[in-house]
């Protein structure tokens, strides 16, 4: 009789899944299917062909993958290749509390992967719970005084490391991060800056005060820790993040992922006085084979190179941890960051860890998200390789908590 | 005042245009956009950023693009940088007589980003692109089982024939064998399934009906004899090939992206079957972008397991040219057309020709044809990844159609060939 077992069934979107075959006849090739239906309705699928043992056995924790949506030893493939149907559609969980994304794995015959993937029929199958947020962890909407976004507490009584998290262009309000980082022990601030209730619907000024807000709301919350808090933050929102390391004292530990290492684009604005920024070169954009829209090419070199970025990083006190996807097609992280810690060190600073990732993109999210490979509106390519995307989500993920928790849990000496 | 100059406005799709802007300020960044609505009313489009000189102009043959859709100097770059607004729609003109493809060229005094609905280009030019030249007639042809189109040159002939066969799209496309008649050769646009009265689906390569119509082809009045040639695609080269050996009316064929191993459904020819080699599906990718990348499932022709599906390509009378791209992600095209290029050779033979193009992809077209680097297939879920490097495959697309044309000027004997 053929089993499909996945374990466990229900669990953190963070963690694994072991997923086996028992009962198959010795050396059978089988196609197994994963999809989800999102918020939106939209579907995701991907799939993968695995070969039994001699008796009859797969386990992906051991087996590799013939083909399909990738190949090799990868025991949460089918996590992180799903696809959408409709091309350019992301995966983003925006209900974080109430409910999990659901995993249906199907196990079938060898199946042509040019059938239809909505029709395939199955000999077994099992449906997994994929939750963004912990038992226990409680989500306040956050309305004071300008700010507006969600703080996640995790269970207990605290205190916990306060961190802010910061998404890019976007927009609106990316709780799903903030969610998983409370359920791994960390009071997280998902804040939105544009786009959101009654905050700004364009982008023309950044007003490092609302940051500063941010930053003081968290450091006076009963169940955060006063010393200093934290910042993790991707794309637009890491030269955010960036800034607020370099002027706010309060901020002393700052992960940034795929950001620039200057004022990009609109002005920053702090006490009145205003800060210039580079203007975008949108002429040396280019575009891939689908036609998609590549920018890395519109952040002028000269504000790239050490000595004329806008951004005096020297005069950061708290910590950085650069988290850069080589393959990013949405800016060339890996030079913004290298000149970025050119001029750290050219101060006598040893304050950075750099973790770079061959054949990762611009979206480097929490392990087992799906490579969003491009989006529309307008298309974007954001670049990366599915195999090495996954990789570099998942070990960056790992370096994030240790990292956070070093710089931000004071260490209590003994008092003899 | 800024002017916007296309030369020739009207010409033929596989020539180049001459685009020039003068009347400039000295160093203005400008963008200039194509745009093409096919026969479906999709819309392509591309977008080039260039810099004026201190005369204020932006000659495409000698400056270059700073970004957009390609970078450097390319003259045709608007061209073939060509992008669907819907991804994985394929550029195919259907309708070669009636009309051409209109391409408007703007100009934007600025680096545009956004579409046409915001800004106002400042200049305009519409260029025509037509598949048929002046005096070449077509004939629908329903003669016996053959269904095509035939296109013959001006003038008393008699011209070298040629059947034109594409691949598993299917139906009738004729835009190659258009242009090819209108550079002086008689040319039948060979539909085989999906068209008219024959089968919807291909279950089988039935041999006989290609040579019927080489047999169709050598009794026209306007057609040289004794022998014909073959331009074949992908699937069609497949066919190509199989002609070639197999059909002594076959003098000389030109094998694109093809396989000289019968792939996954057999052929027939009298009492001869040929098993074909099947893909290996488990082994099939898929593409970030969703696309099925065919390549990882080819099996290798050279494995003696796969002997009985290889084409006895020794056995071929004519000449052969076979056209690859070392990027083509449907078919491992180079390992193909070098197993049969090293089979003739070691049967003595040297009528065989092999030209490969790195950073080309599988649909090797007529020059200037946007890269289609994905596409859907009929009758298939998702879209398929034919791969090529945007600039490398714009210049393989130039050199081998010239080299196409030679091949068959070489190899087509007597007098009354028309050059034009």
């Amino acid at each position: 009789m053929v089993q499909l077992t996945a374990t466990p069934l229900s669990a953190l979107v963070d963690e694994p899944v072991h997923i086996q075959i028992t009962g198959l006849s010795p050396f059978q090739v089988v196609t197994l299917q994963a999809s989800l239906k999102d918020e939106k309705e939209n579907m995701f699928y991907s799939h993968a062909y695995y070969r039994a043992n001699k008796v009859g056995k797969v386990d992906l924790e051991y087996d590799s993958a013939l083909g399909g949506d990738y190949v090799g030893v990868h025991p949460m493939g089918l996590f992180w290749s799903l696809k959408p149907k409709k091309l350019l559609t992301r995966l983003l969980k925006k209900d974080v509390m109430n409910s999990p994304f659901r995993v249906q794995i199907k196990l079938c015959d060898l199946q042509s992967p040019l059938r239809n993937q909505d029709t395939s029929t199955s000999m077994v199958s099992v449906t997994l719970e994929r939750w963004y947020v912990a038992p226990g962890v409680t989500r306040i909407p956050v309305e004071e005084g300008r700010l507006r976004g969600a703080l996640f507490l995790p269970s207990g009584e605290g205190p916990f490391p306060g961190v802010i998290d910061l998404f890019g262009g976007i927009g609106g309000l990316s709780e799903h991060r903030s969610s998983l980082l409370a359920s791994r022990g960390f009071a997280s601030l998902a804040l939105a800056y544009w786009g959101y209730k009654d905050l700004p619907s364009q982008l023309q000024k950044l007003d490092l005060e609302y940051f500063e807000e941010a930053s003081n709301f968290l450091l006076r919350h009963p169940k955060v820790f006063g010393q200093g808090i934290g910042v993790i933050s991707t794309s637009k929102g890491a030269e955010i993040g960036l800034s607020m390391a370099i002027y706010l004292k309060q901020v002393t530990a700052t992960i940034l992922i795929n950001g620039p290492n200057s004022p990009y684009g609109i002005p920053y604005v702090y006490r009145g006085y205003t800060h210039q920024s580079i203007p975008y070169s949108l002429q040396f954009l280019s575009t891939n084979a689908l036609g998609f829209i590549e920018f890395q090419g519109i952040y002028e070199k000269i504000g790239v190179e050490a000595s004329q970025s806008l951004f005096p990083i020297e005069k950061a006190h708290g910590h950085f941890l650069f988290i850069v996807g080589e393959d990013d097609k949405s800016i060339n992280s890996k030079e913004h960051a290298k000149k970025a810690i050119e001029k750290l060190r050219r101060h006598g600073k040893k304050n950075w860890t750099l973790l770079s990732y061959p054949g990762a993109g611009h979206l480097i999210e929490p392990p087992y998200s799906p490579l969003c490979w491009a989006s529309k509106m307008p298309n974007l390519h954001w670049g990366g390789e599915v195999i090495a995307h996954a990789a570099a989500q998942e070990h960056s993920w790992k370096e994030i908590q240790k990292f956070l928790r070093k710089h931000l849990i004071p260490v209590v000496t003994s008092q003899l | 005042m800024f002017q916007l100059t296309a030369t020739p406005p009207n010409g033929l799709a596989d020539e180049p245009v001459h685009i020039r802007v003068t009347g400039l300020p000295p160093a203005q960044m400008v963008t200039l956009k194509a745009s093409l609505k096919d026969e479906k009313g999709n819309l392509f489009q591309s977008k080039a950023f260039y810099r004026a000189n201190e005369a204020g102009e932006v000659d495409l043959e000698r400056a270059p693009a700073l970004g957009g859709d390609y970078v450097g100097v390319h003259a045709m770059g608007l061209f073939w940088s060509l992008k669907p607004e819907k991804a994985f729609r394929r550029l195919l003109k259907r309708d070669v007589i009636n009309n051409p493809f209109k391409v408007t060229l703007d100009l934007y005094d600025s680096v545009c980003l956004q579409d046409s609905t915001t800004a106002q280009p400042r200049a305009s030019q519409m260029v025509q692109r037509w598949f048929l030249g002046p005096g070449v007639q077509r004939k629908q042809i329903r003669e016996g089982r053959v269904r095509g189109a035939l296109f013959i040159p001006p003038g008393e002939g008699p011209f070298p024939g040629i059947i034109d066969l594409f691949g598993s799209i299917g139906g009738l496309v004729e835009f190659r064998a258009s242009l090819l008649a209108t550079h002086g050769f008689a040319v039948l646009a060979l539909a085989y399934f999906a068209y008219e009265d024959l089968p919807d689906k291909l279950l089988e390569l039935d041999l006989e009906y290609f040579e019927e119509a080489a047999n169709f082809l050598l009794a026209h009045p306007k057609i040289q004899r004794p022998g014909i040639g073959v331009i074949s695609v992908s699937k069609g080269a497949e066919i190509g090939l199989a002609m070639a050996c197999y059909l002594k009316q076959v003098v000389a064929t030109v094998c694109i992206s093809g396989s000289n191993a019968i792939l996954e459904i057999p052929l027939r020819y009298r009492d001869l079957l040929v098993t074909p080699m099947r893909f290996d599906w488990e082994c099939i990718q898929i593409h970030v972008s969703g696309a099925v990348r065919l390549r990882s499932g080819n099996r290798d022709s050279r494995n003696e397991m796969n002997q009985q599906s290889v084409l006895p390509v020794e056995k071929a009378q004519g000449c052969i040219l076979f056209i690859v791209g070392e990027n083509d992600e449907c078919l491992n095209t180079r390992a193909y057309a070098e197993q049969a290029m090293d089979q003739l050779k070691s049967h003595g033979r040297s009528s065989g020709k092999m030209l490969v193009y790195p950073g080309a992809g599988h649909l090797i077209e007529p020059p200037y044809a946007p890269l289609c680097f994905a596409s859907w297939s009929p009758a298939l879920p998702r879209p398929v990844l034919w791969g090529g490097d945007p600039v490398a495959h714009a210049a393989a697309q130039e050199h081998s159609w010239r080299e196409i044309q030679k091949f068959f000027r070489q190899h087509f004997s007597g007098t009354g060939i028309k050059y034009s």
